[in-house]
């Protein structure tokens, strides 16, 4: 297609900007309110340029300093929100889950997708079948045997149980994607190396991976997300700081009817920095792979 | 252990295991649940009921009220996603300036956790110092702050609105992958054939998403009904249960009654709900003819 001209590219151009500013806009209200005072925001009509910006909200939440203004609206809502000064260690824990959760699925989720994609062996189909559906059946409808097994190994509120829990959700998918970008690959240097008196292993590891890079960047992305993202399971495993995860907190600050909406937006943002990297950076691998998933 | 005859075995276990572990044993478990009585109030009375937790759940008030509330829900939500998905699919396709800019930041939402999206979205609603109601009051839309979340119908459209925003992205990118394997020849000629702007979309683009558009409906639907995230930071299954739809009723009857027994019951009338709209649509859709 060649590019477009005259007035039916002015309007196509105009739509793509408004879908851009209906994605945007919600995020730029939630980086305002963290720049402006409780007081600031709860005004009506909204104030759309904070004067001045302040990073108390910010301060805040990384120093537990209440800002110099607090006499002028209050000490409560700080009180109140004492909880977001645990964002920092949830976020820690939410790194560690979804860390673990991805280099598992790169590793073991790759050399597994490799066999299934490659070698013939005995119950290989129904093996394959059976992992895929296994994500047919809906969260909610496994909640409480799924808290059952985790108490039997006495896991209840730790990070290994929902980087296990987080396992059995995201391997279906890293096991499809990556069998089917797997065989999508010629198979000749691959056929080379064996002929050559390379085992399996030796030719995935030296011939298969390199090769295989922007798919494993997309399982990797896609695994950390998922993890980092979750949230009805760590809901149900957690109950501590110990191991609650980013989500888990902020739900907690959120349905807290006394919060200070302003430490909750310096909160959101300060939250969504990490995925909102990846997903800028990642962008080509992540589109790249949501494609291939769906094309077969 | 990288011997050729158990390479397969060894590197397929570790996955086979954990999934395997998270699926089979649940399964059995959340049947033997539901056939007894499982009250965590009352943990001494654990008889064998029978269907007896299927049929108190299925008479209940709250159930159908829920089951109407999800389909709702559903039926609005996936409707919007797929057009609303449809939509940017096609201006991602298309060659202008704008588009690449676009694609920058549309899977931004996406890629956030739903319990973010829903705490933003409840913000901008927010009827009290709410940024739509300061837009719509300062455009005279309004004459006064609206509480949104508080009337059955506006909460709905409200957590559509945010659901929309952040399941729409991935329902775009499918659809432009799909958009993309259209043969131009075949736009050039439909074009020779006379055929305007709406014929060749109708003729050419939408027969060749279908495949797509069918998988993205099916998705969106099991999304949609499984929902729950938005709920709980949002509205809490509220006003007057309008939003509790029933992924959130399953948790309510299990996290605030105890009740183990009602919640498997209920779990596996969720299940089986999904599993016979799938079927549905792939009838509906005649799955046979697109694969």
């Amino acid at each position: 297609m060649t590019a477009r001209r005259g007035p039916e590219a002015a309007l196509l151009n105009l739509a793509c900007l408004l879908l851009a500013a209906f994605i945007l806009a919600p995020f730029g209200w939630m980086l305002i309110s963290s720049l402006e005072g409780e007081a600031e925001l709860t005004r009506r009509p909204p104030v759309f340029v904070p004067t001045p910006p302040t990073v108390a909200n910010y301060a805040f939440i990384f120093t537990g300093r209440l800002p110099s203004d607090t006499a002028r609206h209050g000490i409560f809502v700080w009180q109140t929100s004492y909880e977001v000064r645990l964002l920092l260690p949830a976020l820690k824990n939410s790194f560690v889950v979804a860390t673990a959760v991805m280099v598992a699925n790169v590793v073991f989720g790759a050399l597994a997708a490799y066999s299934f994609a490659r070698l013939r062996f005995r119950g290989r189909r129904s093996a394959y079948t059976f992992i895929l559906t296994s994500r047919l059946l809906p969260a909610v409808a496994v909640a409480i045997p799924f808290y059952a097994i985790v108490q039997g190994l006495e896991l209840l509120d730790t990070h290994a149980a929902l980087i296990l829990v987080y396992l059995a959700f995201t391997f279906p998918f890293t096991i499809y994607f990556l069998s089917v970008y797997f065989r999508h690959m010629p198979p000749d240097v691959e056929e080379a190396a064996l002929l050559d008196g390379c085992n399996r292993f030796d030719t995935f590891l030296r011939v298969v991976v390199p090769c295989a890079v922007p798919g494993l960047i997309a399982t990797a992305a896609f695994a950390f997300m998922s993890s980092y993202n979750e949230f009805l399971f760590a809901l149900l495993l957690t109950q501590t700081i110990k191991a609650q995860t980013m989500p888990v907190l902020m739900a907690a600050v959120a349905t807290n009817p006394a919060v200070s909406h302003a430490l909750l937006a310096a909160c959101v943002i300060l939250a969504i920095i990490p995925p909102a990297l990846l997903a800028l950076a990642l962008r080509r691998y992540l589109t790249q792979g949501l494609m291939t998933s769906i094309a077969k | 252990m990288w011997r050729s005859y158990s390479y397969p075995y060894v590197t397929v276990l570790p996955v086979l295991v954990v999934v395997a572990l998270f699926t089979i044993y649940p399964l059995v478990y959340s049947v033997h649940l539901s056939l007894y009585e499982n009250v965590l109030t009352r943990p001494l009375d654990n008889d064998f009921v029978g269907l007896q937790n299927f049929r108190e759940v299925v008479t209940g008030f709250y159930f159908w009220r829920s089951l109407w509330s999800t389909a709702l829900f559903a039926v609005m939500a996936v409707l919007a996603v797929t057009l609303y998905g449809l939509g940017t699919g096609l201006l991602l396709n298309q060659p202008v300036f704008a588009s690449a800019l676009l694609k920058v930041v549309v899977l931004l939402p996406w890629a956030i956790p739903a319990v973010i999206s829903g705490i933003i979205w409840r913000w901008i609603f927010d009827g009290d110092y709410g940024v739509l109601n300061g837009l719509l009051l300062a455009s005279t839309a309004i004459d006064r702050y609206v509480p949104w979340m508080s009337n059955t119908v506006t909460a709905r459209i409200c957590l559509v609105v945010a659901h929309v925003w952040k399941q729409g992205p991935l329902a775009a990118v499918f659809l432009l992958a799909a958009l993309q394997v259209i043969p131009g020849e075949l736009y050039d000629a439909a074009r020779i054939d006379g055929a305007g702007r709406w014929n060749s979309f109708r003729f050419v683009t939408l027969p060749y998403l279908r495949a797509t558009l069918a998988l993205v409906l099916i998705y969106e639907t099991i999304v949609a009904i499984a929902t729950f995230d938005l709920v709980y930071v949002m509205t809490g299954g509220g006003p007057a249960d309008a939003t509790a739809i029933i992924g959130w009723y399953a948790y309510t009857e299990i996290f605030r009654f105890l009740n183990l027994g009602h919640g498997a019951a209920l779990a596996i009338i969720i299940a089986l709900l999904l599993g016979g709209l799938m079927l549905l649509y792939m009838r509906a859709l005649r799955w046979e003819e697109v694969y």
